[in-house]
């Protein structure tokens, strides 16, 4: 086996001192980005939840949460355009939501037509796709508890209106704070006073025999006192408000910068001590004739076997603590990928951290190998 | 005698610059034949260390040359001078210098990792090497559970390891007891006598005279007696 290797396991206390700094940046960094990405999907979950090839909003509309009413007629410009199989309408808005025990919360009221789409969660009549049941309700099964919602059907008040909560849905947890409930766009115009004329998001499936880019040009030709995205834009256009306008994205992406820091620094102390720790045994090495190469080999060597180490235990720490944090953080997510992301970052922080040592190594006095 | 393969001609060392340097090598010219085991003699601070350092291409003179196997290593790279002690020098030191984690073993064969010849055959000669030094048994001891002259054996064994035609010896008996250096001492006079190969010894230990072949005494950095 190598000198570099021996080296570690001569020394295994320093050793599992160093994979543990790398296992904790690790962890840190996967759990930080988890954090991201799944505050990412969560921004345009139900962007992408309808069955849309366009989405009109009201001019200046940032993100699907907060939004502005639209006038009835641009629905009826819209389905006018040659290429647009159908318009849907979609609805959100702030609402009270009175628990079975009286007391209030705020929620976000999100209410669409029915054909929006199967993955878009909404309270359809057992074993139907287009009928919609008249004052229900479903919410995300993670907010089931704190709305109080024990069994089906739970009878609630929404802004001062009778309603019932129906069922409940998988994969739509709010990060707002206040959670999503979902109904049927009547409904929720009339919890939310939204006039008859008005409705504040269009959806269009675009035919198959027309490119999509230019049914949205059309659009925005002959509508333009609103915004006309493609669902990709529109739920890029929320990822990108939500991670920039509100400083949670920064907020996450600084932590996990501040992780490769601190590991970087954790590392580089215990490959550094180590390195001056064994700087007799580097002298003797170039005495003996080790070309540079070799003596980088060894930190390097060194390095990245501490490397590999903390990236086995911080990956076996991440997986059971990302599953514990998904009961209070429920948008968390962490894709298969993001564990051989983070690989990278680390095997940099461990090569970063190597540059002072074989800085060291490599400028020591080969003569110190007379000293006594 | 045989010719010279290693020698020093007329080589100045200064440590340290301004009111704090000091002369340790004056005017230095020596010669070392092959199959000769010379031992350098002198009080501290005389120089010996110095003048090994300048014989192992790991100080360079301020004036004078240094040759070896004809060449001078005064006037070569940093990395042609590794390339010498790699492959025509050997070392033993006093503080043995032997890696910790490491065996026995691999702290021979390492000489030859260090030269990038991992095959089966630098494993061969490691063995060899072991078992010249009557350590063959002890391969597979680490540096802590060697005693001070099997330490030393091991030293000599990694030195041989790469057949090199100069030995340098500092101090090779002063970290052991009697019976134990006159055994090194003993061995560094056959590595020279048998195998032909120059051995230069610095040593303060008088018994090591009746070892060498040649004596040679420094003192305040000039060749006293030769």
């Amino acid at each position: 086996m190598s000198l570099a290797f021996q080296n570690l396991l001569h020394d295994r206390t320093r050793f599992l001192i160093t994979a543990l700094g790398v296992a904790f940046a690790v962890f840190l960094m996967i759990f930080q980005g988890s954090l991201l990405i799944g505050f990412l999907r969560a921004a345009a979950e139900i962007v992408y939840a309808a069955d849309a090839d366009i989405w009109i909003t009201a001019r200046g509309v940032n993100c699907f949460d907060f939004s502005a009413t639209l006038d009835r007629r641009f629905r009826e410009i819209a389905q006018g355009v040659p290429g647009v199989a159908s318009v849907s309408r979609v609805s959100v808005a702030f609402a009270n939501y009175r628990k079975p025990d009286g007391n209030h919360q705020t929620v976000v009221l999100v209410g669409a037509d029915p054909n929006v789409g199967s993955r878009f969660p909404l309270p359809y009549l057992a074993d139907s796709q287009r009928a919609l049941e008249p004052e229900a309700i479903v919410v995300d099964e993670t907010n089931t508890d704190g709305l109080e919602v024990y069994a089906f059907p739970t009878h609630i008040e929404i802004n001062s209106r009778r309603a019932h909560v129906a069922g409940k849905v998988r994969g739509f947890s709010s990060f707002l704070g206040s959670p999503y409930i979902f109904t049927s766009y009547e409904d929720a115009a009339r919890y939310s006073n939204l006039g008859p004329e008005e409705a504040v998001y269009l959806i269009l499936r675009v035919t198959k025999d027309h490119d999509i880019a230019s049914v949205k040009d059309q659009l925005a030709a002959r509508l333009p006192e609103v915004d006309v995205w493609t669902q990709d834009e529109f739920g890029r256009r929320s990822k990108l408000y939500w991670i920039s306008q509100t400083g949670a994205g920064a907020a996450i992406l600084t932590a996990a910068v501040l992780a490769f820091l601190i590991g970087l620094v954790v590392v580089s102390q215990t490959i550094y001590a180590t390195t001056m720790e064994h700087l007799d045994e580097f002298a003797t090495l170039k005495a003996l004739g080790a070309s540079k190469r070799f003596i980088i080999n060894v930190v390097l060597n060194q390095s990245l076997t501490c490397c590999v180490a903390g990236c086995v235990l911080g990956l076996s720490a991440t997986i059971p603590i990302v599953a514990f944090a998904r009961n209070v953080v429920a948008w968390i997510y962490t894709p298969w990928w993001l564990a051989l992301a983070v690989l990278f970052p680390s095997l940099l922080m461990c090569v970063l951290a190597s540059i002072m040592s074989i800085r060291t190594a490599l400028s020591v006095e080969p003569a110190r190998v007379f000293r006594v | 005698m045989s010719e010279s393969i290693l020698s020093v001609e007329h080589i100045n060392v200064t440590h340290g610059v301004g009111n704090a340097s000091m002369r340790a090598l004056s005017d230095v010219s020596l010669s070392f034949p092959a199959g000769s085991l010379t031992l350098v003699m002198g009080p501290s601070g005389s120089g010996k260390t110095t003048l090994l350092s300048v014989l192992g291409c790991l100080l360079t003179p301020d004036d004078g040359s240094v040759f070896v196997n004809g060449r001078d290593v005064t006037v070569a790279t940093e990395e042609e001078r590794t390339t010498i002690r790699r492959d025509q020098l050997g070392f033993v030191f006093q503080a043995f210098r032997l890696f910790e984690s490491l065996t026995a073993f691999d702290n021979v064969v390492i000489s030859s990792h260090i030269a990038g010849d991992k095959g089966e055959q630098s494993r061969i000669k490691a063995q060899q090497c072991l078992d010249l030094l009557n350590m063959g048994s002890k391969k597979h001891l680490k540096p802590g559970e060697l005693s001070g002259g099997e330490k030393q054996r091991v030293a000599i064994a990694r030195a041989l390891m790469r057949d090199p035609k100069i030995l340098l010896a500092d101090e090779p008996t002063a970290s052991l007891d009697s019976k134990a250096g006159e055994l090194i001492a003993g061995i560094l006079r056959e590595i020279a006598q048998d195998q032909h190969r120059t051995v230069v010894v610095v040593s303060h230990d008088e018994r090591l005279r009746a070892f060498a072949t040649d004596v040679v005494c420094l003192l305040d950095g000039k060749v006293e007696s030769n």
